[in-house]
Parts: structure tokens; sequence; C-alpha cells
């Protein structure tokens, strides 16, 4: 699985807001809305943040629309451009010395199983997955939650695929030994 | 080394994997966000044309080609202070951007500063059938990508100033960066 668009394909769509049409660019919004959001709450641990960075990064596209080569692939552009404002986001937020913190809002609305433990479960995968260096935690979640070829995942990182084999491998091994030591206490 | 826990992994990839619901307001925001910015152009405009004339399309070239276009193509970027006649917001100075392509029959500048629109800042030669193309665009203090558009097809970066490492759409740009006074 790649990042592809479905329905009205994205390079009509993309035509139609090239060609003056504005209110056609809010069909891509909605598109790639929580896909997007879905990765940058993750990897910024908190959902403001979050937020702006989707939102800076659907305004830098549209701005940028027509550097966008194939039309065809607006998603993956797209993709691209969030992995970059996610990186500077989580930088700016690094040095005003944010840490991770538990985010019940991320999760209002969503239908999960309301068990004690099952709240628990999740909170130690967010706080395990916060422990990871930013350049594992973006490999692990665009290879295992974003389900990307290693040869997209550095189209949009710009690492090489032998990097980022290595940052997934070492990711997985590093979230084991979190998750079983928090077991322990 | 052990092997990574198969099940513990897919239990965390299952987790992570569900959807996450962030304020139904992002649509509305980035839609009037974009609302604020000029219009694009309708089909059939002349400015639609000149867009889809100079949109930055990826060119191959063959070693030789390229580096043909390397020397031929030198570019500066000079500052000077303010000047009456370009009247600048705040501490903006004046910033001179030189490009050397003996061969172009047009060159745009585009860059963060005018939202990457090949058809707003257009460089002009130096002087009639000259190689030397111009452009002087005021400049707030800020770090700004650009990048020089040769025949509506050659995106080209700066080869006298560093490389954006940063840059997110897909094609090589330069950066420039003003400092305060």
């Amino acid at each position: 699985m790649g990042i592809e668009s479905v329905g009205t394909s994205d390079a009509e769509v993309v035509r139609r807001v090239r060609a003056g049409d504005t209110g056609a660019y809010g069909a891509l919004v909605a598109r790639y809305r929580d896909r997007l959001a879905r990765y940058a709450v993750h990897m910024l641990g908190n959902r403001e943040d979050a937020e702006e960075a989707l939102q800076d990064a659907f305004v830098r596209a549209y701005r940028s629309l027509e550097r966008c080569d194939d039309a065809a692939r607006f998603g993956a552009w797209l993709y691209g451009i969030l992995v970059n404002r996610c990186r500077t986001t989580g930088a700016r937020a690094a040095k005003r010395g944010r840490v991770f913190v538990r985010d019940e809002a991320a999760l209002n609305g969503v239908a999960h199983p309301s068990a004690a433990e099952q709240t628990e479960g999740e909170d130690a995968v967010r706080w395990a997955l916060a422990r990871l260096t930013p350049e594992y935690r973006e490999a692990f979640l665009l290879k295992h939650v974003e389900d990307l070829e290693y040869e997209e995942m550095a189209r949009l990182t710009g690492a090489g695929v032998s990097a980022l084999k290595m940052r997934v491998k070492r990711a997985r091994e590093q979230l084991q030994t979190i998750l079983r030591e928090a077991e322990r206490v | 080394m052990f092997e990574p826990d198969e099940e513990l992994i897919g239990r965390v990839v299952r987790q992570l994997r569900r959807p996450v619901a962030v304020d139904p307001g992002v649509d509305a925001r980035v839609m009037a966000q974009i609302a604020r910015f000029p219009a694009r152009p309708g089909p059939g405009t002349a400015r639609a044309g000149w867009r889809w004339l100079t949109r930055p399309r990826t060119v191959r070239l063959s070693p030789l080609g390229a580096l043909a276009i390397a020397a031929a193509c030198v570019a500066v970027v000079l500052a000077r202070p303010d000047r009456d006649s370009h009247p600048a917001p705040g501490s903006a100075r004046e910033f001179g951007f030189v490009i050397v392509a003996p061969r172009a029959a047009t060159v745009s500048l585009v860059g963060d500063f005018n939202d990457w629109d090949a058809a707003r800042t257009p460089m002009q030669r130096a002087r009639k059938a000259g190689s030397v193309w111009t452009a002087v665009i005021p400049l707030s203090p800020g770090r700004y990508r650009y990048a020089f558009l040769v025949d509506g097809v050659s995106w080209l970066a700066d080869p006298a100033a560093p490389a954006a490492r940063d840059d997110e759409f897909g094609t090589a740009s330069s950066v420039v960066t003003v400092g305060g006074s």
C-alpha cells in the first residue's frame, strides 16, 4: 500500500484548483485530513502541535501547487510536506522543552474499547513512542502505521533506504524494550 | 541480539492505526486561509497561459548538457539599502538577484517571497541581448528559499548560494537570509 488517491482523481481536483476553483481544494483537505492527522498526532505527541502542522501543510501545498510535478501523486507530495512540517514543529517544541503529555482530547470521539486496561495500553504505547528519537519514530510510523514502501519513505524523508531500514529495526527493538520494562514496573 | 517481539509490535501497530480525531475546524481554517490568497486565474486567461508555460518541470539532461547549463548560469544575490523609488515595508531592504544565462529567452525569480509564482517576478536582461538577468525586490528580515526558472522549464538553484536543505517540494532551491537592521 502506498499513498494513493481514491474517488475523483487527485489529478482532476488539482487541475480544477489550478484553474481557479479554490473551493475544490476542500475535497483534497477532506480526503487527506484524517490520515495526515493521525501521522501528525503520533509524530508530535500533541494534538495542538499536530493541528498546526496539518494546517500549515495544507496551506503550503495550496500555495505551491504549481510545484507538484505529478498531480496524480498529490497525496505523496502532500505527505512529504507534512513530514517536513512535523520535523519543524517537533524541533520547535523540543526547544520549548515540551515533552510528551497525555492528550485525552486527541482520542475524543474515536470509537474504541473503553476498558481501563485498553486506555492504559494506549497510553503506554504513546508514551513509548514518544521516547524514541524523532528519526526512529518517523521511520516506524511511516513503515508500520502508514504502511509505506521503503522507496516511498526515502522520497519523503530524504534518507537512504538502508538508513531507514536500520531506523525501523532500532525503533522496533526500543519499543519492545520500553514496553516490556513498563510491564514489569 | 534478540528478535523483536512480533506480537507486541503488532499490538502497537494496531493501536496506532486507529483513527485519531482532530478539530473538525481544521478544514474551515485551511479554506479560510487560502481564500485570502490572490485567486488563481481561470482557464483561458493570458495569466493562465503564462502559468502553464512557466510551471516547473523536471528536465533530464545529459551530463554534457548539465555541464553546459552549469557553465552558462552563474547567479549572485546583492543587497543594497532602501531606495526611495522602491518603498518597502518595515525594515525591508532591496535585494538584487542576478543570474547569467546567455541562452535563456525568459527567466523568472520564484521563492517564498512571491509564493513561488513564476508570473510575479520576471527577471530583466541587464542590457539588450545581454546574458545577465536581474531582479530587485524588497525583503524583510528572514530566511527565504528561492530558485530561478529559465525558459519556463529549467528549475535552477542558485549556484552561488547555500542550498535549501529542507526543500519539501522535490525541487532544488537556494536560501538567502536577510538580517535585521
